[in-house]
């Protein structure tokens, strides 16, 4: 996934399922904030750049390297927040040139990506980007470190690695990302800071509308989920029910005789349902029916069997449920 | 007292020996439908009413020709509250409903007797010749119910064949095939005017003559019927209670 350097920490690792995207937005908008903030889910990465205020950049990234800009990232973004249930924001302030740098890295194209350092011919590469006079950043990264190196027209602008809120001269982090084991690069070409767009998106998109269309979508989808969950809960609740009532009519047409399944139908019906079977005051009616017809049939002794054999039951079934 | 003890040794044995049957069968039909269901009460007590019904023979009141009368009265009232008990289990067999109360049932019983001896009370004094067309109207009436009885015990038998109580009515189908030949003797006797009513009536009231004698075999036969069927009645019915009873324990 894609991983900036830190810059200057504001905020780091806020559960995004407290936040709402709207108010974060206007929160960073209305204070002028310079820098990027990254929101960081298990499935993919989604970095907003600010300059002065104005949000010029969105880019989405997912876990097999597909990315969504603009518009389309800021509603997945929505997505995600209220869905995913789960992920971090951090807030990292920049010096403007740098974030312009961001900015334009993030407009670019990607000309190589996740390169083993230690299979590729760095020099070759580097002497291609100043012979082809280049714009463009070489990043070297591990799994949790960054560094940036970027290039005007062939030739080292700066350093950006963690903790810097400006390009710097210094290129001993990037060495030292450079060293560890497993480091990669990734080559992008990025457009001049003159070419790229200066659209503020928070003007051109209407955040509130996208956040309230995410919320209620994802709300009809819970309460989609909840009625099959409820439909589901009462499918099987009904076909525990029949079970139960089935396993009565044998145990009373094994001691009445055929008439038995008449008698319980008979009572069933009487006492609201099948439904009785599991309720304490309906099950106490239903068995005295069932007793006050099996006077007329059979022995008290088998009654009294037949009774025992039925409480027996309807326990174990309500222990179950 | 000593008026019953001497009604007791002018009877013919054969017919005390039936009323005691009458009166064992009547006691345990009794005690049967105290600790039973509702449905049975009907039918033990139109059971024991034919207990009360045979009784006259001991009653020492019985020359008393509206209290006569009032005996044939209670035995058709006891084959209707048969009948009547057996529809309610056929019925109870068919859709599993039970109604009513026992109180109301006794109750009922009694309202029914009550208002038939206010009948006799207050029409003339019914003489030998109302008394035995009395006697006939309950005969015709056992005899036609025992019919419907004997119908209805075998559908409620197919319906509940593989309960514990079923073979309870195959007994109470032999009690009605009994009371069937000892009704239906007596009633054809009484058509035929072959009775000892008849006779006893013609003997000191009227002119009318008698063929009695022209059909000994068979006035001898439906009179044996009629013996040995009442004296079977009466067992089969002590029987079945006590059977039933059991089979309910």
């Amino acid at each position: 996934m894609f991983l900036l350097p830190k810059g200057n920490p504001l905020f780091e690792n806020l559960a995004v399922t407290k936040l709402k995207l709207p108010d974060v937005l206007l929160k960073l908008s209305t204070g002028g904030f310079t820098g990027y903030s990254s929101f960081v889910f298990q499935t993919s990465t989604v970095i907003l750049v600010f300059e002065a205020g104005k949000l010029v950049s969105a880019l989405l990234e997912d876990r097999n390297g597909k990315r969504q800009n603009g518009f389309e990232a800021l509603s997945a973004l929505a997505e995600l927040m209220v869905s995913s249930g789960s992920g971090t924001m951090n807030v990292y302030k920049l010096s403007k040139d740098l974030t312009m740098c961001i900015h334009a890295l993030l407009e670019g194209e990607t000309l190589y990506k996740a390169q083993e350092l230690k299979l590729i011919d760095i020099n070759s590469l580097l002497g291609k980007v100043k012979n082809d006079r280049m714009n463009g950043c070489l990043r070297i990264y591990t799994e949790e470190h960054s560094a940036m190196i970027f290039y005007k027209e062939g030739n080292p602008l700066g350093f950006f690695h963690d903790g810097s809120g400006d390009i710097e001269s210094s290129s001993s982090e990037s060495q030292k990302i450079a060293g560890l084991p497993g480091a990669k690069i990734d080559l992008f070409a990025t457009q001049s800071v003159e070419e790229i767009m200066g659209i503020n998106l928070l003007e051109v998109a209407n955040i509130q509308k996208i956040w309230d269309a995410t919320v209620a979508l994802h709300q009809s989808e819970i309460d989609r989920t909840n009625k099959e969950r409820q439909e589901r809960d009462i499918k099987a609740a009904t076909l525990r029910l029949a079970e139960l009532e089935e396993q009565v009519k044998v145990i009373v047409g094994e001691y009445v005789g055929k008439v038995g399944r008449g008698i319980v139908d008979k009572e069933l019906s009487e006492n609201g349902g099948n439904s009785c079977l599991i309720d304490e005051a309906g099950f106490a009616k239903f068995l005295s029916g069932v007793e006050r017809a099996a006077k007329l049939l059979i022995s008290g002794t088998n009654i009294k069997a037949m009774m025992e054999k039925l409480t027996s039951t309807i326990t174990i079934a309500k222990s179950d449920s | 007292m000593e008026k019953f003890f001497e009604l007791l040794t002018q009877m013919n044995p054969f017919d005390l020996v039936q009323v005691i049957f009458w009166g064992m069968a009547g006691a345990i039909s009794f005690y049967f439908s105290i600790g039973n269901a509702r449905v049975w009460t009907s039918i033990s007590i139109g059971f024991f009413l034919i207990f009360l019904s045979q009784a006259y023979g001991i009653n020492p009141w019985g020359h008393y020709q509206k209290l006569t009368a009032f005996h044939y009265i209670v035995g058709t009232v006891a084959i209707m509250m048969i009948t009547h008990g057996f529809l309610e289990y056929y019925v109870f067999c068919r859709t599993f409903e039970i109604s009513g109360n026992k109180l109301i049932v006794y109750l009922s019983t009694l309202g029914i007797l009550a208002a038939s001896g206010a009948f006799l009370l207050i029409n003339p004094n019914p003489s030998p010749n109302t008394i035995r067309n009395i006697r006939m109207v309950e005969n015709a009436i056992w005899v036609f119910l025992c019919v419907m009885n004997i119908e209805l015990v075998r559908k409620i038998y197919l319906a509940i064949k593989d309960s514990d109580i079923s073979k309870g009515f195959i007994a109470f189908g032999l009690v009605f095939f009994f009371i069937f030949l000892w009704k239906g003797s007596e009633l054809y006797l009484q058509i035929f005017q072959w009775d000892q009513d008849w006779q006893d009536i013609i003997a000191l009231m009227t002119d009318e003559s008698t063929d009695f004698d022209q059909y000994p075999a068979r006035i001898q036969f439906s009179q044996e019927v009629r013996r040995y069927a009442g004296l079977l009645s009466g067992i089969s019915v002590g029987g079945t209670f006590t059977y039933i009873y059991r089979l309910l324990k």
